[in-house]
């Protein structure tokens, strides 16, 4: 049997759609608790800390850290998606060995979860960069590129999230992926304040981390100043993306189909 | 005209690890057969059966279901069967109508037939009136129920159910083989385990007995009791000291024990007359002998993992 992500076919929206349908019948469950984390970080980092900072790299606190909020919203619904919520479903509802017990393949499943905690990244990061908007925290028009670079951050962490996922026997290994990888993410990779304040080795680990790159990408389209190597880190995005998916899917393929 | 298998095994393997799960396994299944597979826990009944259906690979051997090698076109096989697991793995969240629809996306069903088949085959479960119902409200016979109509979404020409009415009331295992037995008369071949054999015996054409990987023997229910034991069984339960007595005189007639209880087998009932003379008080029940005692004799009455 073929393996990977060039095996997959349209079957995967499928799958995609049973989660779509799942996350709407359930949806005020689903929406308002998300933006908690996001309305919290505005409030606290923006407006309180903010308070007492008058200009970081001459913006406005709530403007610089406007990129950080927006980046974490993204990642973090995708990284809860394909952690707890796809091994719940594979694992406790047995909902993934069910689907490939039809024409859908195990590969266009692993494809479909990380499809999907990239949706629910996207509408997360939406609605924040909604009310960011409606703040007025937006000066430029370059900002419409932001949603779909919230995407590609959203699936890169929902497939690296995935990879764990399907290696993992239990679920209490997720707390090591949190501590050791997910938190790292979301506090050192320039959400608060620029990379270049740590010193070089954990800048080195910071960038290694694909959030810096999508963070600075974000700022540059923000505010007024260019990324650090924007093709580079948009090579690096998107690499990481495709490698990180493409492990994910024939990890889950192993894990799936014994 | 050459009859056409639905499945047919050739020394087919599979390992997990070091772990054998089946081994050398050959078997043919006839297209509108009911095809049983019987064994302990742990033979590889259940393992055979994911093979089938495509979600194990083999490890060597070939196996090819509608005359299609599994591990070459697992899209069409699976798009072609329907399969009722071991263990429920309804969709929780969705309603039993939205269970069956969504299933049935799988298989790229158009939504007007989805929703006509829904219809027709919770009215053949007799679950109509549980639609609209959240699966965790339903009962474990509804949630069986449901499993099954979940396999006939696609209208396969095999259905594989893995143990389908274990745990189930007698009222809901009655109607699942009725169900089993119309859908056979329909051609469906069927493919089922299980661990009743009064069950294996009244809906399978043929059964294969497995044991710690393997093959045991194969034929139709009555092959397999003229093969393996004699027509009549004489039940005797008493204490231990009573077991020995009774041992001591009559040991020399075919039998099996298992703790205080001792199963005498005979080709007539007369056989029995002198034991039953000599021990008349003890607890006892002469019966014709089934398929539960072939499947005892060939896989020992001791408990296994």
């Amino acid at each position: 049997m073929s393996e990977g992500i060039l095996s997959v076919t349209p079957y995967f929206i499928k799958v995609w759609a049973r989660n779509a349908q799942v996350f709407l019948t359930l949806w005020k469950f689903n929406f308002l608790p998300a933006l908690t984390e996001p309305l919290l970080f505005i409030f606290v980092m923006g407006l309180g800390i903010g308070s007492y900072i008058n200009e970081i790299e001459g913006v406005p606190y709530l403007d610089f850290v406007a990129a950080g909020i927006l980046g974490s919203a993204a990642i973090m619904q995708a990284t809860f998606e394909c952690t707890y919520g796809s091994f719940f479903r594979m694992r406790m509802q047995n909902t993934f060995e069910s689907i490939i017990s039809t024409p859908v393949s195990a590969d266009e499943v692993g494809l479909a979860e990380v499809a999907w905690g990239a949706t629910r990244g996207l509408v997360n990061a939406t609605l924040v960069f909604l009310i960011l908007l409606f703040m007025g925290i937006f000066h430029r028009w370059q900002v419409v590129f932001l949603p779909a670079l919230m995407f590609l951050a959203a699936a890169n962490f929902a497939a690296i999230a995935l990879l764990v996922t399907s290696r993992i026997a239990q679920m209490e290994y997720f707390r090591f992926y949190f501590a050791g990888f997910v938190l790292p993410a979301q506090f050192l990779c320039g959400t608060f304040f620029p990379v270049s304040r740590f010193p070089e080795a954990i800048q080195v680990f910071a960038w290694i981390i694909p959030f810096t790159s999508y963070i600075d990408i974000s700022r540059s389209l923000m505010l007024d100043r260019p990324a650090a190597a924007l093709p580079l880190e948009l090579l690096y995005a998107v690499g990481t993306t495709v490698i990180f998916t493409e492990l994910a899917v024939r990890s889950m393929h192993r894990r799936l189909v014994r | 005209m050459i009859q056409l298998m639905i499945i047919e095994a050739k020394s087919l393997n599979k390992k997990f690890g070091d772990v054998v799960a089946v081994e050398s396994l050959d078997f043919e299944v006839g297209r509108g057969r009911c095809y049983g597979l019987v064994g302990p826990n742990g033979a590889g009944k259940t393992t055979t059966m994911k093979m089938i259906y495509c979600i194990a690979e083999p490890t060597s051997g070939t196996l090819n279901v509608f005359g299609l090698n599994v591990l070459e076109h697992p899209r069409e096989i699976k798009a072609r069967l329907g399969v009722v697991p071991q263990e429920n793995n309804l969709d929780p969240d969705l309603s039993t109508c939205q269970n069956l629809r969504v299933y049935a996306r799988y298989f790229g069903i158009p939504r007007d037939i989805a929703a006509e088949r829904c219809q027709n085959l919770l009215e053949f479960m007799h679950l109509s009136d549980r639609a609209d119902s959240p699966v965790p409200s339903l009962s474990g016979g509804m949630k069986r129920r449901l499993i099954l109509a979940r396999a006939l979404m696609n209208d396969p020409e095999l259905i594989i159910l893995d143990e389908p009415t274990t745990g189930l009331d007698p009222q809901v295992r009655h109607l699942i083989w009725d169900r089993l037995l119309e859908l056979k008369e329909r051609g469906i071949t069927l493919l089922l385990t299980t661990h009743y054999m009064d069950e294996a015996q009244k809906l399978c054409d043929e059964i294969l007995i497995m044991d710690e990987a393997r093959s045991v023997d194969v034929g139709t229910p009555g092959e397999l009791i003229r093969g393996h034991v004699r027509p009549f069984v004489l039940e005797l339960r008493a204490d231990r000291t009573r077991v020995a007595e009774i041992l001591e005189r009559f040991g020399y007639l075919e039998h099996q024990a298992s703790g205080q209880n001792l199963y005498f087998y005979g080709n007539t009932t007369e056989e029995f007359d002198e034991l039953y003379g000599a021990f008349p008080d003890v607890e006892h029940l002469l019966r014709p002998a089934s398929l539960e005692d072939v499947f005892l004799k060939l896989t020992g009455r001791e408990i296994r993992q």
